[in-house]
C-alpha cells in the first residue's frame, strides 16, 4: 500500500502561551478528497502551514508521502498549495506569475493550464495589482491544479469566487480525484465539503474533534423527528436515545433521535400516530452541534 | 424621543466623528522612527555646537574664511559657509544639509509607508468605510507627520539655544529643517495620489528631492545659477543664512510651497478612487517571460528597476565629485588651515586628487550600504505581505531563496560601486585630473566590506528580528558614518570613533588598502550572514 499523502503525529504548535494546535494525529490516504472543517481560529491554517514547513512544530511531526514536512525541497515536489489569502507580485501579469510558478515548481501540464485559464475566465494579460481578490485566487488555483503534484493543499480556496467559478472549482477537484490525486481542502463552506469530500476532519480550538466520512458523520448525529397524533401525546422524555423533546402543540411532538431508533419507535407504536416526518440533519446542523454553545 | 424610538423611526443617534482615532493611528505608526530622528537631529546639532570651541575655536582668520566661502567646490559639496566664526554658524554648515536630507528622506518614506503603503496592502478599505473620506484621513496623516517635523525643529532650536548660540539663528535653522521635512512629507503624499504603488511614490519623491539637492549644489557652486536655490527646499534652507542674516523670506517661500503641495495632494485625493492612483497602470500587456526561470533569475528581475534608479543617483553625484576634483584640491592645497580642519573632521588628505576622491569614496559606503539594507527589507516585506508564499510553497528551500536574494543584492552593490568609480573617473577625466580608471575603481571597491557589513546585518535581522531589517542593515553604514563624524567633530575618545567601520577604511586610492581591516569586516559580515541564514531557515515564516 502506498504511503499516506498526509500524516501527522502529535503535531503541536504553541505561540507563547496560546496553544494553536494540540497533538493533532491525522492520516489522509492517497487518492482521497479530505475536508478540513473548523470555525475561524480553530487552527486550520496553522495545520496547513505546519504541513508546508512554513511554521515549525513545537512538538510532533508531519509527513507528506513519507517525506518529513520540514524537508521542503523534497516534500513540495509532490504538492501544490493555494493559500487562503492570495498575494501576488503586483507588477507581474497573471501569465508571468503562472510562468514563474511553473518554472520553479514541480512541473506543469501546460495544455491543462491553458484550459483552466479559459474555464476560470481569467484574463492573464492583466498585472496582478489590477486583479480582484477572486482573480488572485483563480491564479493560485490554476497554478495548483495544473501542476502534476499528487497532493493539492487548498486553504479556503473559494472564499472569493462567485457561484459559477465555485462550480468550476468543484469540477476541477473531481477531475483531480479521477486522476488519483489527493486533495486536502480546508473550508468552512459546508455545502462545498459535502459536495466534494470523501472524509471530513473537524477541528475545534486546536483539537481534532472528529474524523468521519460524510454519510457517517450524518449517521452519528441526531435525526430530527416530527410526529403528529390523533389521540393523546405519549411522554417520550425518558426514552433512551431521545433528546430535545419539544411538545409543540397538543397533537404533535418534535424530538431528536441519536443512536438506534428502536426504543423511540416502540414508544410511538402504542400511540395513534397520524404523520411521522424524519429529517436528516444538514452538515450545517451537525457543525453547529459541534460548535454551538449547547454542543458537547 | 428615546434612543429606541429614534431607531424605530429610522434615525440613529449621530455620534461626533472620532477623528482623533485616525490621528492616533498615524502617530502609532511613526512614533518610534520619529523619536529616533528627533533625537539624532537635535543631539547632533547640540553636540557639534558645544564642541565648536575645542575643535575649531578661533583658529579661523577672516582671510581664510573668505577663501573658503568663495571656493565653488566647497560651496557645491558642503553648502555655502556663512558664519563659520560662530558655533551656531559652523554647526549649520557642518550638519545642516546632512540633517535636512535625513529628515526629509525619513519623512517621505514614512509618509508613503503609512498612506500609499497601507492602502496598497488593503488595510485602508476598512478605515475608509468609516465616516471620514480619503482626503480627510490623508489630512490627518499629513498633519501628524508635519507635527513630528515641527517638534523636531523646535527641539533643534531649543538645543542650539540651550548650548548658548543666539536664539534668532537657532530659531531660523530649526524652522528651516522642520519646513524642509514638511515639504518632503507633502511631496511624498502628493506622489502617492498620482502613482498607484508605494514603491513608485517613494521613488518619485526621492527623485524630486534628489533634484532639489542637485539644484542646491549647482546653485551654490555656480554664481550665475544661484537663483536655482530658490527652487529647492535645501537651497531655501541655505538662503536663510542662519546666525548671520536670519532671513525669513526663504522660510515663507518654503512654507508656501509646502502648503500648496499639500493642498494639491488633498485635492487630488478627492478625485481618485481608493486603491488607485491618478495614473492608472496599463490594463493589460503581453507577457515578458525573461528572468522568470528560477528564483535566482527572479531575484535579478526584481532588482533591475530599483538598481537603475540607484545607479542614476549615485552616478550623478560621483560624476560631480570627479568634475570638482581639480578646483577642490587646488583650494585645499592653497589653504592649509582648512586642510587641517578637514583632517580633524575625518576628511584628511584633501589636498591631492587621490586624497580628495578617497575621502569622497568613503561616503559611497552610505548609499551602497543603505541600498543593501533596503533590498533585504523589501524581501522581508514580501514575506510579511505573503507575496513570497507562492515561492515558499515550491520545492525550494529557504536557504536557496535567501541565497538568491543575497547574491542579487550583493551583485547590485557591486554594480553601484563600479558605476560610482566609472562616473568619478569620467568627471575627473573631463577636467584633466590625474585619476586613472583603475585607481577610481580601487577606491570605490575599497568600501565593499562596509556594504557587506550592511548586507550581513540585514540578513542577521531577517533571521532573528525580521521587523528590524532596514534599521539593522543601515546601521553599519549610516550609523557608523554619523558616529565617526560626531566623534571626530567633537574630539571624543579614540575608542568611540574606532567602533565605526569607517575608522578602519584606508584612503584608497591615496594609500594602499587596509587589507587586515577589510578581511576582518568581510569575515564579520560573513558570520552575520551565516547566523542570519541559520535563523531564517529555522524560524516561522511571517504572513
Amino acid at each position: 500500500m502506498s504511503a499516506p499523502a498526509v500524516r501527522t503525529d502529535r503535531l503541536t504548535k504553541r505561540y507563547g502561551r496560546l496553544l494553536a494546535l494540540d497533538e493533532l494525529d491525522l492520516t489522509v490516504p492517497a487518492g482521497e478528497v479530505f475536508g478540513f472543517l473548523g470555525p475561524n481560529g480553530a487552527g486550520k491554517s496553522t495545520t496547513i502551514r505546519l504541513l508546508l514547513g512554513m511554521t515549525r512544530p513545537s512538538s510532533g511531526r508531519a509527513w507528506i508521502f513519507d517525506t518529513d514536512a520540514a524537508d521542503v525541497a523534497g516534500a513540495h515536489r509532490r504538492l501544490a498549495y493555494v493559500p487562503a489569502d492570495v498575494a501576488l507580485w503586483p507588477r507581474l501579469t497573471g501569465a508571468e506569475i503562472l510562468d514563474l510558478l511553473d518554472r520553479t515548481g514541480p512541473g506543469t501540464d501546460r495544455a491543462y493550464r491553458d484550459e483552466l485559464v479559459e474555464r476560470f475566465a481569467l484574463d492573464p494579460s492583466k498585472p496582478a495589482g489590477a486583479y480582484s481578490t477572486g482573480n488572485r485566487q483563480k491564479v493560485a488555483l490554476i497554478a495548483a491544479f495544473a501542476t502534476r503534484a499528487p497532493l493539492l493543499v487548498l486553504d479556503e480556496p473559494t472564499s472569493g469566487l462567485d457561484p459559477l467559478m465555485e462550480r468550476e472549482f468543484r469540477r476541477a477537484v473531481t477531475e483531480a480525484r479521477d486522476e488519483g490525486r489527493t486533495v486536502f481542502l480546508s473550508s468552512h463552506q459546508l455545502a462545498e465539503v459535502e459536495a466534494v469530500c470523501d472524509r471530513v476532519a473537524i477541528l475545534r480550538a486546536g483539537r481534532l474533534v472528529d474524523v468521519a466520512t460524510v454519510p457517517d458523520l450524518r449517521r452519528l448525529h441526531r435525526t430530527e423527528v416530527l410526529v403528529r397524533f390523533a389521540g393523546p401525546v405519549p411522554d417520550l422524555t425518558a426514552v433512551p436515545g431521545v433528546d430535545s423533546v419539544d411538545p409543540g402543540t397538543d397533537s404533535a411532538v418534535r424530538f431528536t433521535v441519536s443512536g438506534p431508533p428502536g426504543p423511540a419507535l416502540r414508544a410511538l407504536a402504542a400511540a395513534d400516530v397520524t404523520t411521522l416526518t424524519m429529517r436528516e440533519p444538514t452538515l450545517e446542523e451537525i457543525f453547529l452541534d459541534y460548535y454551538g454553545e449547547t454542543g458537547r | 424621543m428615546t434612543a429606541a424610538e429614534l431607531r424605530t423611526a429610522g434615525a440613529v443617534p449621530v455620534r461626533p466623528i472620532a477623528g482623533g482615532a485616525y490621528t492616533r493611528l498615524a502617530l502609532h505608526q511613526v512614533r518610534r522612527g520619529a523619536l529616533v530622528v528627533l533625537a539624532v537631529t537635535a543631539g547632533m546639532s547640540a553636540l557639534v555646537a558645544t564642541t565648536y570651541e575645542s575643535t575649531v575655536g578661533d583658529a579661523l582668520d577672516p582671510a581664510a574664511l573668505a577663501a573658503l566661502a568663495e571656493n565653488p567646490a566647497i560651496r557645491t559639496l558642503f553648502g555655502e559657509p556663512v558664519a563659520l566664526d560662530s558655533a551656531g554658524g559652523f554647526t549649520v554648515w557642518r550638519t545642516g544639509t546632512v540633517l535636512a536630507v535625513l529628515l526629509s528622506v525619513w519623512g517621505l518614506l514614512a509618509a508613503t509607508r503609512i498612506t500609499r503603503g497601507e492602502e496598497d496592502a488593503g488595510r485602508w478599505g476598512l478605515l475608509l468605510a468609516g465616516r471620514l473620506a480619503l482626503p480627510a484621513v490623508l489630512r490627518r496623516h499629513l498633519t501628524v507627520l508635519c507635527g513630528v517635523m515641527g517638534l523636531t525643529g523646535v527641539a533643534v532650536a531649543g538645543a542650539l539655544t540651550a548650548v548658548g548660540t543666539p536664539p534668532a539663528g537657532a530659531a531660523v535653522h530649526g524652522a528651516g529643517l522642520a519646513l524642509a521635512g514638511m515639504f518632503a512629507v507633502a511631496a511624498a503624499i502628493l506622489a502617492g495620489q498620482v502613482l498607484p504603488t508605494r514603491a513608485g511614490a517613494s521613488g518619485a519623491a526621492v527623485a524630486l528631492l534628489g533634484l532639489g539637492l542637485l539644484a542646491r549644489m549647482v546653485g551654490d557652486g555656480v554664481a550665475a545659477l544661484a537663483w536655482l536655490r530658490w527652487l529647492s527646499p535645501y537651497g531655501l534652507l541655505a538662503l536663510t543664512r542662519p546666525y548671520r542674516e536670519d532671513r525669513a523670506l526663504p522660510l515663507v517661500v518654503l512654507a508656501l510651497a509646502t502648503v500648496v503641495v499639500g493642498a494639491v495632494a488633498l485635492a487630488l485625493a478627492g478625485r481618485r478612487d481608493v486603491g488607485a492612483g491618478l495614473v492608472a497602470p496599463a490594463a493589460g500587456r503581453a507577457p515578458r517571460r525573461w528572468l522568470l526561470g528560477s528564483v535566482r533569475a527572479f531575484a535579478v528581475r526584481r532588482l533591475l528597476r530599483p538598481l537603475a534608479g540607484w545607479s542614476a543617483g549615485v552616478g550623478a553625484y560621483f560624476l560631480l565629485i570627479g568634475v570638482l576634483a581639480v578646483s577642490m584640491t587646488d583650494f585645499l592645497a592653497d589653504n592649509q588651515r582648512f586642510a587641517d580642519l578637514a583632517g580633524e573632521a575625518g576628511f584628511a588628505g584633501l589636498g591631492s586628487v587621490r586624497g580628495y576622491t578617497a575621502t569622497m569614496f568613503a561616503l559611497l559606503a552610505v548609499p551602497v550600504g543603505v541600498f543593501a539594507a533596503v533590498r533585504m527589507a523589501g524581501f522581508a516585506a514580501a514575506e510579511a505581505d505573503r507575496r513570497l508564499t507562492g515561492l515558499h510553497a515550491q520545492p525550494i528551500t529557504r536557504g536557496r531563496l535567501l541565497g538568491a536574494e543575497v547574491a542579487a543584492t550583493g551583485a547590485g552593490a557591486a554594480v553601484l560601486l563600479t558605476v560610482a568609480g566609472a562616473a568619478t573617473w569620467l568627471g575627473a577625466a573631463a577636467v584633466d585630473a590625474d585619476l586613472p580608471v583603475l585607481a577610481a575603481l580601487a577606491g570605490t571597491w575599497n568600501v565593499l566590506p562596509i556594504a557587506l557589513l550592511c548586507l550581513g546585518a540585514a540578513v542577521l535581522a531577517l533571521g532573528w528580528a525580521p521587523r528590524a531589517v532596514a534599521a539593522a542593515g543601515a546601521l553599519p553604514a549610516a550609523g557608523g558614518f554619523l558616529l565617526q563624524v560626531v566623534a571626530d567633530s567633537t574630539g571624543a575618545p579614540a575608542w568611540v570613533s574606532r567602533l565605526s567601520p569607517f575608522a578602519h577604511l584606508a584612503a584608497v586610492p591615496d594609500t594602499a588598502p587596509n587589507w587586515p581591516a577589510s578581511a576582518v569586516m568581510t569575515a564579520l559580515a560573513g558570520a552575520a550572514l551565516l547566523a542570519g541564514g541559520y535563523g531564517y531557515r529555522r524560524r516561522d515564516l511571517r504572513g
